[in-house]
């Protein structure tokens, strides 16, 4: 079967492409006078990540935004969480951020904001969907016609000082923290060495920081793609390297040996620097690693689990009031008494934090984890084939205790194993976890042969 | 008459029109604007400018959208007449250029002028190809990394005036008192630099740029200049008063004693002042033009050639001679055109000839107008059947077999000292009566072709 790609992704979670032939200007313009008619009108915030395509974009957004009688603030390039930010402190209608956050370079997306600097929950997003879809926009007239304003300067600043407000500055700056950065030359480039360097005094190396050149890198932050950043650590003798996606949401961090720790470590580590500070509960996606639950456990916390995606996480997030959340091989830290949106300047603030606060490495501080042992893969399966699929997955493990909130979750006394089908392509995701690195290859070539391939696919 | 705000969207060869919100909308500026830039010569820039109207920001951003898309490089004048924008695209070696603005329309309206490579409208041949691109929504969007880049421009204002300069005797207008109503457009951006660079004391009235409220509708005719420009000039002791449209490329005027004057006279008078001047013999008009021109022309062995209404007819005549054959193109509506420029519609040099005008014969503006005999002018329009029209001007044709017909543009038939011309408006649907005479006004003839129309109604 010939995979097919979806250049196109039109759905509640927004508008997703390959720009060009598939994501046009036009496009994005009635998304946008959609948007602005489901938000009535009023002051919109917009802002992009370093992409080819964001000035482009950025227009046609524009346009479509006024055409709805929305009164539009310019923000330039700027990180998603400082956008989100920048919306709920300066009391706008709503805000989109024209990025595609980890895809690769030829991609290009809306996201799309609340009053509150939030995603729109599964409801409003299908209201949100179904008035693009009729194409019934407001459309106002000459005399309702609002007005374009920029203001560059103020969003960061509002954003540092909200997360400074959650850790010791004092107490890192006093540190003078060797720290490498790789921004993989995304919306991080122009802000992230200011707060490392002049807000939290660290002495900082830095690559891929020219907003105006192409990602290095793959975009996604994971341990192959950060070989250089890596390298880097152990050359310079850093203390921490932190690597950030191109609209900053994301963040992975890299420990003073140049190993690139998993996400999932990382935001255990966010996790326990968050319920050290603040009373409340702890959400995280199925896919994440079960130390989460012991970090929690040890603080006598509950965790919740969530369908993956970050508008998932946040829902139940505000739901249950959590102090923390996030998704852990995503790299994705939510902390919402900064914003309730992946931030990886709180995650660098509180990694430095409890680095300064210990006196320990960021390695002896990850090694105190408890260890799993992981492995994520994707196979690929025919319409039609995947419920005969996960009914004999479910049938392999009858002891296992089920979770069908996201495709299928088997919990097992030595693990777990979750797999879900892509959203964007005819794949599964499998990923399995456990105690031991036997343990988990058992579970997860198990998968792999239940599904009939022995090797998972690209 | 009243166009609805739903129905007033015009897409045709001269571009795209219409009431924002109502008729005009975002998704038809970014296919349009997409069109063009499939339209134009990849590769080079495009020049784009707006007038003051609120709406002209939302349609700035689709067009900028578009364009980029399409891998043209957009240089940006923002609000910008449109003579000026014309001529940036010739100083710059641009692919073509788009100018947001309605011109003499209400504030309500927009529309995008398109320009080609050499700086003037569409030909009809290339205006259909944009049309065809449009109405097939088939565009060269660009890969990602092809994408055009955004840049502003911040002077195109000087350039524009050095070949002013180099055509008009700048020193010698400063001897003349000058009052000009910009309402609320972009005519005061040249004139206040004008005043600055050429010491010159031009005095603006309706000064201020507004994007919704104009200080009166930004027609050039006279009903407008008697408005609030004509009162002015008397007491101002003023030589001459103009009058501009929101993007300064049509013009009317006043005399110094304080005389609206028809916007029907902006053509004579330039034919008068330029035939003798150069090697072009030829004045371009429509059909529905004074016929003093012809009078005028003939002093000057001249000749006049007649198109249909409207600027596409204009631009194709244009393209038939030689630039050095033609002295001057134009309208009754206060558009102008001169070789000197390239013809780019340019209120701006029109008034700049007119002055010249007043120097060089050393002759105040009412005694030139005054040198001219009197002609009359009646206009009206009668609701259309539009099948029926084949049938009324053949039946008009019949009656008036006496005169000698043209059928260029609806039917004009004319007689030794009056005419008249019966002809389909392109804006609304209705049909427009003009009749002139030599001297007193034709009432008879007018009541008779509006009988005769209404007996098709």
């Amino acid at each position: 079967m010939p995979r097919r790609e979806h250049l196109l992704k039109i759905g509640v979670a927004g508008i997703r492409g390959v720009v060009g032939e598939f994501l046009t200007p036009t496009l994005a313009c009635s998304f946008a006078q959609a948007f602005g008619t489901y938000v009535g009108g009023g002051r919109v915030v917009l802002g992009r990540d370093t992409r080819a395509s964001g000035e482009m974009l950025t227009h046609a957004v524009a346009c479509g935004l006024l055409a709805a009688g929305c009164e539009v603030v310019k923000v330039g390039i700027l990180p998603t969480p400082t956008i989100q930010v920048y919306v709920a402190a300066t009391r706008a209608q709503g805000g989109i951020a024209v990025t595609a956050s980890h895809n690769p370079p030829e991609y290009n997306a809306l996201k799309l904001f609340n009053a509150q600097g939030l995603f729109f929950n599964t409801y409003e997003r299908a209201e949100l969907i179904d008035l693009y879809h009729q194409s019934d926009f407001r459309r106002v007239t000459n005399e309702e016609m609002r007005r374009v304003i920029t203001d560059y300067e103020s969003a960061p600043k509002l954003h540092f000082r909200r997360v400074l407000a959650h850790v010791d500055a004092g107490r890192i700056r006093a540190r003078k923290f060797r720290v490498a950065l790789d921004a993989v030359n995304g919306a991080g480039a122009l802000i992230t060495p200011g707060f490392l360097q002049d807000t939290l005094a660290c002495e900082l190396e830095a690559i891929a920081v020219d907003p105006t050149q192409p990602f290095p890198r793959e975009a996604e932050p994971k341990r192959e793609t950060l070989g250089e950043i890596a390298e880097l650590v152990q050359r310079c003798h850093r203390d921490i390297g932190f690597a950030q996606d191109p609209d900053g949401d994301r963040l992975a961090v890299i420990d003073e040996t140049g190993f690139v720790l998993d996400n999932d470590d990382v935001l255990a580590l966010a996790v326990d620097a968050a319920l050290r500070r603040l009373p409340g509960d702890v959400v995280v996606n199925l896919t994440t690693s079960s130390v989460i639950d012991d970090v929690a456990a040890a603080h006598g916390r509950r965790v919740y689990r969530t369908p993956v995606g970050e508008a998932n996480v946040v829902e139940t997030m505000q739901a249950v009031n959590a102090v923390i959340g996030g998704e852990g091989s995503n790299g994705g830290i939510i902390f919402p008494a900064v914003h309730l949106c992946r931030d990886s300047y709180t995650g660098m603030a509180f990694l430095l934090d409890r680095m300064a606060e210990t006196g320990e490495k960021i390695s002896t501080l990850a090694a105190r984890l408890p260890k799993y042992f992981r492995r994520y893969g994707k196979v690929a399966f025919e319409h039609g084939r995947l419920g005969p699929l996960m009914q004999s997955l479910e049938s392999r493990y009858p002891q296992a205790e089920k979770d069908r909130a996201d495709g299928l979750k088997l919990l097992l006394p030595e693990g777990w194993i979750h797999v879900r089908a892509s959203n964007t392509e005819p794949l599964l995701r499998v990923a399995a976890e456990a105690k031991s690195e036997a343990q988990v290859e058992k579970l997860y070539q198990g998968v792999l042969e239940l599904f009939g391939q022995t090797s998972s696919v690209g | 008459m009243a166009v609805a705000a739903s129905s007033s969207l015009r897409i045709s060869q001269v571009g795209l029109r219409g009431v924002v919100g109502g008729g005009l909308t975002a998704a038809h500026v970014l296919d349009f604007a997409s069109a063009f830039g499939t339209f134009l010569e990849p590769g080079k820039g495009v020049i784009i400018g707006r007038d003051p109207r609120a709406s002209g920001i939302m349609i700035r951003e689709g067009v900028v959208a578009a364009l980029l898309a399409c891998g043209a490089n957009v240089i940006d004048l923002g609000i910008m007449p449109t003579p000026v924008i014309q001529h940036t695209i010739r100083r710059t070696d641009a692919a073509g250029g788009i100018s947001i603005g309605a011109s003499h329309n209400g504030a309500e309206w927009n529309a995008l002028k398109f320009f080609g490579r050499n700086a003037t409208y569409l030909s009809t041949a290339e205006a259909n190809e944009l049309l065809d691109i449009y109405h097939m929504k088939k565009f060269s969007f660009v890969e990602w990394n092809q994408l055009g880049k955004l840049r502003t421009e911040e002077n195109a204002l000087d350039p524009y005036l050095d070949e002013l300069a180099a055509v008009f005797d700048f020193s010698a207008l400063r001897q003349f008192r000058v009052v000009v109503d910009c309402c609320s457009g972009t005519s005061s951006l040249i004139l206040r630099r004008m005043n600055e660079r050429f010491g010159l004391g031009i005095i603006l009235i309706n000064e201020k740029m507004q994007g919704v409220a104009f200080a009166h509708e930004p027609a050039t005719n006279r009903d407008m200049v008697a408005l609030q420009l004509a009162p002015l000039m008397k007491p101002l002791g003023a030589d001459a008063g103009f009058l501009f449209d929101a993007d300064s490329d049509r013009v009317a005027f006043a005399t110094e004693e304080g005389t609206p004057v028809s916007e029907e006279m902006v053509l004579p008078l330039l034919a008068d002042y330029l035939l003798p001047r150069g090697t072009g013999k030829l004045v371009i008009t429509n059909c529905s033009t004074t016929a003093l021109v012809d009078e005028i022309a003939a002093r000057h062995s001249g000749e006049v050639v007649r198109v249909a209404v409207g600027r596409q007819a204009a631009i194709d005549a244009l393209s038939i001679y030689r630039p050095e054959q033609i002295a001057l193109a134009g309208e009754g509506t206060g558009a102008i055109m001169m070789p000197q420029f390239r013809f780019v519609y340019d209120g701006i040099a029109a008034m700049l000839a007119v002055l010249s005008m007043m120097r060089e014969r050393n002759a105040k503006l009412s005694a030139i107008l005054a040198s001219y005999p009197k002609y009359s002018i009646l206009k009206g329009t009668v609701p259309l059947v539009t099948h029926r029209i084949p049938a009324l001007l053949a039946a008009m044709r019949e009656r008036h077999r006496d005169g000698s017909a043209s059928v260029v543009d609806g039917l004009r038939v004319d007689w030794p000292d009056r005419w008249f011309h019966v002809r389909v408006s392109q804006t609304e649907p209705v049909v427009r009566i003009i009749c002139e005479q030599r001297g007193e006004a034709p009432r008879e003839l007018y009541e008779t072709l509006i009988e005769q129309v209404r007996s098709f109604a």
